[in-house]
């Protein structure tokens, strides 16, 4: 019988496993009492086992069942859980899924991993972490082990009734999309053609059409959400293993694990997310003693909040450490020419936060071997952006720092805010925008250099669409100037226009070289009148 | 007529691999739950011939679930699986009524010849 057609799903369903082994495991190091968790540790070793013993994969069932009467041992009160015990079974995890990823690529020969197999039947509660030292080195020698932060695989499937599902490639969920993104640019054009032969009876068809293709955009873009735990699974274990490295003591939480999102929106933003926690860690989060000494409780906490509102998702994600300082911020960016002491000294709190995110700027007095490699915060807030979305910072020195990354809930096909300016049709994303305001003439004034309007309760700096996008014409000549109001945070711009079009759903796509390198321009789309539209990044402006 | 079969596993990869195995031996596999609640709530729908149970799953005890099954479906020809090591437990079903056992890994030689054993 020819196993290898099961292959795929061995490795999906095995990792599977893996990743709630790992995430059991953080749960008994906050409560080692914890029996179901125990239990449930057992029995994702055994089904590991019996898998692999199926598939006749001998090194994995081998190391499992080591794993697994480890376990039972701990099951029977043979003795008890301890972080010892952790880190020993996370590192058979990290081995078993080298090895699961060797067989994914194809590769025959399996490891023998001596001395954790002799480590595991060996164990006894009252040995120390020292004996681990040579075992740490094996599982580095596993070129394919993947450290814990590696990407989850996208063939990772939701465990769903067989018959009532199919699994199907992503290829083909983008295919759907990108059709259904033309019939709805295709049903504007119709819309706007039966305007011009209005009595040819086309009104009704057309109503029937928009509510169908309503349905079917939502259906299409249901088949793509995923939970936010597909990218946040391997979080606890990170922030654990960074943790320890450095002597810390974090409890992390996720609430909000079940709120879905885009799966293309889900996979750009799990290493921005990654890069956060690595900082607030390393930098956000004081040792033990420091806190002691601020009067702080000992351990630190860091949690990552998702929630979602009617068109986009926040995720928020905030951490009780010793928290930013602005002055220092300021130094640094002089210092590094980012900004000069007069900018500086014109800089809101809100944009004196926003400095860690300029190219090159790094909080860390050192550049620290955990937060030093990777994306920089100026890739995080470049992912955000690409997608649409906004990040915020909110710091107080000594009570610790939030980032909030404001995405849409779907990429591509976007509710937005269409305006006229200089004889171009500009798109804002209507997640982006605040409100709109008209503007008479003498609304606008100057306050400390600069041109401003009142706003709500307070001033906001009013500029030119027009001149931001490099034309030079003046905005407008009526008496009211009609204007797009972008909040970032706590800081807000108001934007003149020339005239404001009205909402409409537009396809977006990505904009070919020259214009993809415009910093302002984040895509295009095709209006049913046949007009092109340049979708904006509004923060840009901000 | 062939004989229908449900398999109860909480691993789709197992329950697949079974599949695979009936499929090629001409029965039908007209069931499958990943959970002892969902196999209880298929058996008000369907009453198979062949039942294969994987003795370790999520929410009910193996042995537990087998008494429910048989009050059930009285009838059914129920195959406990395990793996190496539960020998206890697997002579415990046998006794409550269990016709079968099955050791993991499963090959194609041995649950047919569970399958034969059955049929004599």
């Amino acid at each position: 019988m020819d196993m290898s057609q099961y292959r795929d799903l061995f490795v999906s369903e095995s990792r599977g496993h893996l990743s709630a082994f790992n995430e059991l495991i953080v749960r008994l190091e906050e409560n080692a009492a914890d029996r179901e968790a125990i239990d449930e540790l057992f029995r994702h070793a055994h089904s590991l086992k019996g898998m692999a013993a199926t598939m006749q994969f001998d090194a994995i069932t081998g190391l499992a069942h080591r794993m697994e009467d480890l376990l039972s041992k701990v099951r029977s009160d043979e003795f008890p859980f301890s972080p010892v015990l952790a880190d020993l079974l996370l590192e058979g995890s990290d081995m078993l899924a080298g090895m699961v990823s060797m067989i994914e690529n194809g590769v025959v020969q399996q490891p023998h991993p001596a001395a954790l197999l002799e480590a595991l039947s060996s164990f006894t509660p009252d040995q120390t972490g020292g004996a681990d030292r040579k075992v740490t080195q094996e599982t580095n020698t596993l070129s394919e082990t993947p450290p814990a932060d590696a990407t989850p695989a996208p063939s990772q499937f939701r465990k769903t009734d067989t018959f009532k599902s199919v699994r199907v490639k992503t290829d083909t969920l983008d295919r759907l999309v990108t059709i259904t993104g033309e019939l709805i640019t295709t049903r504007y054009r119709l819309t706007d053609q039966a305007r011009r032969h209005a009595g040819a009876g086309l009104e009704e068809p057309l109503r029937q059409l928009s509510s169908l293709l309503r349905e079917l955009r939502d259906e299409v873009f249901q088949a793509r959400m995923l939970p936010f735990v597909f990218a946040a699974e391997r979080f606890p274990r990170l922030v654990r293993d960074l943790a320890r490295k450095q002597g810390k003591e974090i409890s992390f939480q996720i609430v909000g694990k079940e709120i879905e999102l885009d799966r293309g929106i889900l996979e750009e933003i799990t290493e921005p997310l990654v890069h956060i926690l690595r900082n607030a860690v390393d930098h956000g989060m004081e040792t033990p003693d420091d806190r002691v000494a601020a009067g702080k409780p000992f351990g630190g906490s860091i949690t990552i909040t998702v929630t979602r509102d009617k068109d986009h998702v926040d995720i928020v994600i905030a951490d009780d450490g010793r928290g930013m300082n602005p002055v220092r911020l300021k130094e640094m960016a002089i210092e590094k020419g980012v900004i000069t002491p007069e900018q500086a000294d014109r800089l809101s709190a809100q944009a004196t936060l926003m400095l860690v995110c300029a190219p090159g700027f790094s909080t860390a007095d050192q550049v620290s071997d955990i937060s030093g490699r990777g994306v920089g915060m100026d890739a995080v807030k470049t992912a955000v952006h690409a997608l649409g979305g906004t990040l915020a910072i909110e710091s107080e020195i000594g009570r610790g720092s939030r980032f909030t990354l404001r995405l849409p809930i779907t990429v591509s096909i976007i509710h937005a805010l269409l305006v006229d300016c200089c004889n171009m049709t500009i798109a804002f994303p209507v997640s982006a925008v605040s409100r709109t305001i008209e503007l008479k003439r003498s609304d606008i004034f100057e306050e400390n250099g600069r041109t401003v309007c009142a706003y709500e309760d307070r001033t906001i700096p009013v500029k030119s669409l027009n001149r931001l996008l490099g034309r030079a014409m003046p905005q407008g000549s009526g008496t009211v100037v009609p204007a797009v109001v972008v909040e970032i945070g706590d800081t807000a711009v108001g934007l003149l226009t020339d005239r404001l079009l009205g909402q409409q759903e537009i396809f977006v796509k990505p904009l070919g070289a020259p214009l993809s390198g415009m910093k302002a321009l984040s895509g295009g789309a095709i209006t049913g009148d046949g007009r092109i539209v340049f979708v904006v990044d509004a923060s840009v402006f901000v | 007529m062939s004989a229908t079969v449900m398999i109860v596993d909480d691993s789709l990869f197992m329950r697949n691999i079974i599949r695979g195995f009936m499929r090629d031996r001409g029965y039908s596999v007209v069931a499958e739950a990943g959970s002892g609640i969902e196999t209880l709530k298929k058996l008000h729908e369907i009453t198979p011939d062949i039942i294969f149970l994987d003795i370790i799953l999520p929410d009910i005890n193996g042995l537990e679930l087998l008494e429910s099954i048989l009050k059930r479906c009285p009838l059914a020809k129920v195959v406990v699986c395990s793996s190496l090591g539960e020998e206890t437990v697997l002579k415990k079903a046998l006794g409550n009524g269990a016709k079968a056992f099955l050791h993991k890994p499963f090959t194609p030689e041995k649950v047919y010849e569970v399958l034969d054993s059955m049929e004599a």
